[in-house]
């Protein structure tokens, strides 16, 4: 069934038209023109229940605004947007119940507070049982490891630790759906991998649908098996990763250490380093145990791989495709 | 009731906040108190000069005065985080405020506290209540009843105007000059006897701006004066309820506009 459903959804902000020439500040502030930014232009989508979504594309694209147009911050210019059952904007309170939020920019805790006074106003603001509240911070403080800054106020925070804290806050009221906005942004390996952890575990034991927006391609590959990519405020590809990399690079390489080779039937050799030679097959046409085997039978090998191809030039593909 | 135990909850963080970080109440009230002292002193030194403005004697422009000043801190003290609705609403901090199941508005005025409104109450409380003693007013229960209906009244007017004022933000960008201009003429002309800035600013102030509500119009009524008023009395005593149709109105049109928030650009 699905949770998020969006139609034919625009999104314009218009600015008034900067004016060039002589006392251009001045005339840009009086005149009436008025030029039209389309940030989402039509997009049309839905999201089951329980599903994992990563919303990519280059800055600009348009994601953030899908993203504040989906929990009901922005009024849709035109197109309708529908979260179980309801316009999000339309019936704010009621939405705000269901859905957790997570902007990686900005935080929506307490800044002058204690972070353990803002999980507490919030499990207040959303009626959350006493003794649910601390059956939840004490599950948060494992897996997020909140417990060492509990007591510090979020305005000493360093960004992972914020961003740790702000998860709990998404979560701490069971929302059936979680957005998250750019949620690993200036985080180090360490933060990031924490987070998909927490964000993947949570899919899997409480089957919370996630919307994920990234220019971090790890994101998706770790987290999600269907990614909607939109450029220029359309969707370019909306299905699954491994259909998106059959579809845009439906090539693998084989990797092979070896003393000479020259070439081999089914097989392009695309590249040589080092004693390694880089074979580009496709394993529709060329199955890679053949390959494997062909390769073994008549050259002395002693290191192989198969490489898969990365999201990241997948995705270069097809924006440098669309122009 | 959810409305006022949210309210006084996100009120006592912003509390605790303030104390975490900020000043202290003491220095803050007397703050309020000392700003609000000027104004008065102002005021005695033009009676002390001419005696009387428009037949109106220290007592009774005082109790004018009273009655504006404590429907100002009263205003005051839960509103005056409008003061930052445009950098709320540029910077994007609004966003928030519409992902939680409370009204965007509570969070907005719970996001701080200002302490030295609590001195401007406590000036207008405590010149009310002198004035109150001096001024030609029969103090019956039903005009005591009456004076805190007003003052509450005359809070709701002055909220309802600036609140108007603010929602405007959401297409304007930057509407603290608005806000700022409508608190000159509150300061300008609340504190005096509308009648002596003849008939058509009278009219302009009471029915295209209508500050005479806030505490012309029910003082005059409770020292007996009404005779002297341009409108029929039943409005002067009608006074609370125009502070409490006008809020509504003021309210409505806050949340009409709010949906041409835009958010920031990130
Ligand atoms: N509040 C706004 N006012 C004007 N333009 C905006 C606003 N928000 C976003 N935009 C513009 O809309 C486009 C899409 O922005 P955004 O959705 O933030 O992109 P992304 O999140 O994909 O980086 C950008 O060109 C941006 O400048
Ligand atoms: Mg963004």
């Amino acid at each position: 069934m699905p949770v998020i459903e969006v139609a034919d959804l625009v999104k314009e902000f218009s600015r008034p038209t900067r004016q060039e020439g002589r006392f251009a500040g001045l005339r840009t502030l009086l005149t009436r023109e008025q030029t039209v930014k389309r940030a989402v232009d039509g997009v049309n989508f839905t999201v089951q229940q329980g599903e994992m979504v990563g919303y990519l594309g280059p800055n600009g694209a348009g994601k953030s605004t899908t993203i504040k147009m989906l929990t009901g911050i922005l009024v849709p210019t035109s197109g309708t947007v529908t979260v179980a059952g309801a316009t999000p904007w339309r019936d704010r309170s009621r939405n705000a119940r269901r859905i957790g939020v997570v902007f990686g920019q900005r935080s929506q805790l307490w800044w002058d507070l204690p972070l353990r006074d803002s999980l507490w106003l919030i499990s207040r603001l959303y009626d959350v049982p006493e003794a649910r509240f601390r059956e939840r911070q004490r599950q948060f403080s494992e897996v997020l490891g909140l417990g060492p800054f509990l007591d510090t106020p979020v305005r000493q925070l360093s960004l992972g630790q914020r961003m740790r804290g702000d998860l709990a806050a998404a979560m701490l009221y069971d929302p059936d759906i979680l957005y998250l906005d750019e949620p690993t942004v200036g985080l180090d390996v360490i933060a990031k991998e924490r987070i998909r952890t927490f964000v993947g575990e949570l899919n899997r034991a409480s089957g919370t649908t996630v919307v994920l927006t990234t220019h971090d391609l790890d994101d998706v590959e770790e987290l999600c098996g269907r990614i909607i990519l939109i450029d220029h405020g359309k969707v370019a590809y909306d299905g699954a990763v491994d259909e998106l990399k059959a579809r845009y690079a439906p090539h693998r390489e084989l990797v092979v250490q070896t003393d000479r080779l020259e070439s081999v039937e089914g097989a392009e050799v695309v590249r040589r380093e080092d004693g390694k030679v880089w074979l580009r097959f496709d394993p529709v046409r060329t199955p890679p145990a053949e390959l494997v085997a062909a390769v073994l039978e008549r050259h002395r090998v002693t290191d192989l791989s198969i490489v898969e191809p990365e999201l990241e030039s997948v995705i270069h593909r097809i924006y440098a495709d669309r122009g | 009731m959810r409305g006022a135990r949210v309210y006084l909850l996100l009120a006592g963080a912003a509390f605790r906040a303030e104390f975490q970080y900020r000043g202290n109440l003491f220095i803050n009230i007397i703050g309020g108190l000392f700003y609000q002292g000027v104004g008065l002193a102002f005021i005695w030194a033009v009676l002390d000069r001419f005696g009387q403005v428009g037949g109106w004697g220290l007592a009774e422009i005082a109790f004018l005065y009273g009655i504006r000043l404590t429907a100002h801190g009263l205003w005051l003290l839960p509103g005056h985080q409008l003061i930052h609705v445009d950098e709320v609403v540029i910077e994007g901090d609004y966003d928030r405020y519409l992902v939680r199941p409370v009204p965007p508005l509570v969070q907005l005025l719970t996001r701080r506290v200002r302490l030295s409104s609590l001195g401007d109450l406590a000036g207008g409380v405590v010149l009310l209540s002198i004035a109150s003693a001096s001024a030609p007013v029969d103090w019956s229960p039903g005009a005591v009843c009456f004076l805190l209906l007003a003052v509450v009244g005359g809070a709701l007017v002055e909220g309802s105007l600036q609140l108007a004022a603010s929602a405007l933000v959401f297409r304007m960008k930057r509407v603290s000059p608005i806000k700022f201009a409508i608190d000159m003429i509150f300061s300008d002309f609340g504190n005096y006897p509308l009648k002596i800035f003849g008939p058509v600013a009278g009219f302009g102030l009471t029915f295209v701006f209508p500050l005479a509500f806030v505490a012309y119009l029910p003082a005059t009524v409770l020292m007996e004066r009404g005779e002297e008023l341009a409108v029929p009395e039943w409005l002067a005593w009608g006074a609370p309820a125009i502070g409490v149709v006008l809020m509504y109105a003021a309210y409505r049109f806050w949340e009409r506009q709010s949906r041409h928030y835009e958010s920031s650009g990130h």
